[in-house]
């Protein structure tokens, strides 16, 4: 009865779970939490979880649930000779015995064991189902519920982006050197030519930044960054109007006149979890009613003054405004 | 939006979406692991793994090290594996050495950590990640050998260890067999995964509430600056395939501070602290926590005096 209980239970579990994995690929969000080349395993474990569930419901029909843990706990009050573990024999049936109290009237240390896996004893459960029902049942509840909460956001609203909060306590990252993988990939890339630039993965014309620019040239938030670095990409630069997309992140330190502010993208190294904000400054003398993180779409002119003792990135914009979110909403 | 102290500010949207993103990434290694547990249940004659690792308990803890480069398993697919192999008589001491090397004597791990650190000192943190991460793995297996597996091990494990009935009746039909390896998979996954939603809960709130800049006036200390970045390791819980990237960028701190980053977060990053609970006692994990902190810590900052040009 509870054995079938469960395998119920993880027959729902698994279908849920693997439903979802599977709606976050099709519905096409898994994008925005995964790096593209981890997506494919997510997506293949949400196949595979649809076929465990279709095994566990096998084993219901059959009425067969989880035999192997029939062989393994049978024997737990009746088995002394095991070399090493008489004490822990003793424990579990004196622990069966008082399971709807469980801890009670053991040492501290044993005390101690028991509550610090209690929500564990289901398997007990299985075998033991005249006693601590109670207990069995309420450690099975609190793992379902523990395995559910992933899935919560689908029912109370689900959030795929950061908001200002995330991105003032990683910091905005305005030196390349401080990028993952940044490293050695810009040395051999020549500007604007190349296709294995670091923005290749990122073309400009995928979020449709092309088409208004009447003779700005579509560059990426990471491209005004390596040119701080490298003098020849600097002189692309010179004199030519470009427009970038990025999220707008008021600037709180070195901006005296209160006309800058920051167009930032996040860069994934695996997924959204370890997200880097990279960003510009950008300076603007008109008023600007943005949200904080929202998405702006930039026009001006590059500029790359020395502030500070280093050499930085400033797009004095002569245009600023509101777009969509691009497709691809991060930078690998 | 909600709880700010300067270094702490709690955004509930930033914790959901970061969770998220962390289950979806880890969960199929932890799924594939449990997939090859069950595998291994149904599949792997008992005899041959007492066949095959050496007599001699210390030889075998050391072989054992070395078990990563066969089964290259990142460290969430490892603990379903590790029960599955303890519960089928591998001893505790040998489940303890590949559990904690595995992650790191991986062919994929080598080669990501050497793409990471190209131009700083690549083939030297390569190796030095390498051994370090075996060495250690192999003295804590050492150390469990002293111990009886009563005190290492949950409880439900300690009886089902060696107790294997031979599942593995070629008579039955595949599909059943195949039946037995996929219930055993279910029931593994289900149960480690209560564990990973917890450790990824706990990575979730400190990347996204924690103000990393705090760990930055650390980085000129050769002492807290290991101190910090293995800190810094649990907290991000990044799989190892690809924590060299991370690594990689803390260009502020000195590089043996780095070696430890890459050495103690993949034997004990915040998910991992929850998901061994589904396999050891809440005493031993606590052990072996302060042990590797102390022990990788010693030894990086020992490594990083002898000024090896790095």
């Amino acid at each position: 009865m509870t054995a079938s209980f469960r395998t119920l239970r993880d027959f729902v579990l698994l279908l849920l779970w693997g439903t979802f994995v599977l709606w976050m690929d099709l519905s096409k969000q898994l994008s925005t939490y995964l790096h593209p080349s981890l997506q494919p395993y997510t997506v293949g474990a949400g196949v595979l979880l649809i076929i465990l569930a279709i095994f566990s419901l096998r084993s219901l029909l059959k009425g067969t649930g989880a035999p192997h843990e029939c062989c393994h706990h049978d024997h737990s009050c009746s088995e002394h000779d095991h070399p090493h573990s008489h004490h822990e024999h003793h424990d579990n049936c004196a622990h069966d015995d008082h399971e709807s109290h469980h801890g009670h009237d053991h040492s501290a240390s044993e005390k101690h064991e028991h509550d610090d896996h209690h929500g564990e004893h289901d398997h007990e459960k299985e075998h033991h189902h005249h006693h601590g029902e109670a207990t069995g049942g309420f450690s099975l509840l609190f793992k379902t519920l523990v395995l559910l909460l992933p899935l919560a956001g689908v029912v109370l609203g689900q959030s795929n982006h950061y908001t200002m909060s995330t991105i003032a306590n990683r910091g905005v990252v305005q030196d390349l050197s401080k990028l993952p993988s940044a490293k050695g990939a810009p040395l051999t890339a020549v500007p604007s030519a190349s296709p294995e630039s670091a923005t290749s993965s990122n073309s400009p014309s995928d979020e449709g930044t092309s088409a208004s620019g009447a003779g700005a040239m579509p560059i990426q938030v990471i491209d005004m960054l390596y040119a701080v670095q490298m003098p020849t990409y600097r002189e692309e630069f010179d004199g030519k109007q470009v427009e970038l997309v990025g999220q707008f992140v008021p600037l709180t330190t070195g901006n005296p006149k209160g006309d800058r502010f920051q167009a930032i993208r996040l860069f994934i190294t695996c997924c959204a979890a370890d997200a880097k904000p990279v960003g510009v400054t950008i300076q603007y003398d008109k008023p600007l009613k943005v949200s904080e993180m929202g998405w702006v779409k930039v026009t001006g002119t590059p500029t790359f003054p020395m502030e500070g003792g280093r050499r930085t990135a400033v797009l004095v914009a002569n245009k600023v405004e509101e777009c969509a979110a691009p497709d691809e909403p991060f930078v690998y | 939006m909600l709880a700010s102290i300067g270094w702490f500010h709690f955004s509930l949207p930033d914790f959901q979406y970061a969770f998220l993103s962390i289950l979806l990434e880890g969960m199929p290694f932890l799924l594939g692991g449990a997939i090859l547990s069950g595998i291994l249940e149904e599949f792997l004659p008992q005899s041959l793994m007492t066949r095959l690792l050496p007599r001699n308990p210390r030889m075998a803890v050391i072989a054992s090290g070395f078990l990563g480069l066969i089964f290259p398993v990142c460290e969430c697919g490892i603990v379903p594996v590790v029960r599955r192999l303890m519960r089928k008589g591998l001893p505790v001491s040998c489940g303890v050495t590949y559990m904690l090397s595995a992650p790191i004597v991986n062919p994929l791990v080598i080669l990501s950590t050497l793409a990471a650190f190209r131009g700083q000192a690549a083939i030297e943190m390569t190796c030095l990640r390498f051994l370090l991460g075996l060495s250690v793995a192999i003295l804590a297996g050492w150390v469990v050998t002293y111990f009886s597996p009563a005190s290492i091990l949950r409880n439900e494990l300690i009886q089902e260890q060696g107790e294997d009935h031979e599942h593995g009746d070629p008579s039955r039909s595949m599909l059943d067999r195949l039946q037995n390896a996929a219930e055993v998979a279910i029931r593994d996954f289900l149960d480690v995964s209560v564990y990973f939603v917890i450790g990824a809960g706990a990575a979730a709130c400190f990347t996204t509430a924690v103000n990393q800049e705090i760990i930055l006036p650390l980085a000129s200390s050769p002492v807290l600056s290991i101190a910090s970045l293995m800190g810094l390791a649990s907290v991000l819980s990044v799989c190892s395939t690809t924590d060299a990237f991370i690594a990689a960028t803390l260009t502020t701190f000195p590089m043996a501070a780095k070696l430890a980053f890459l050495v103690f977060g993949p034997m004990l990053d915040f998910k991992l602290l929850f998901l061994y609970g589904a396999a050891f006692s809440k005493r031993f994990i606590i052990s072996l926590a302060i042990g590797l902190f102390f022990v990788i810590g010693i030894l990086c900052w020992r490594l990083g005096t002898l000024n090896l040009g790095w």
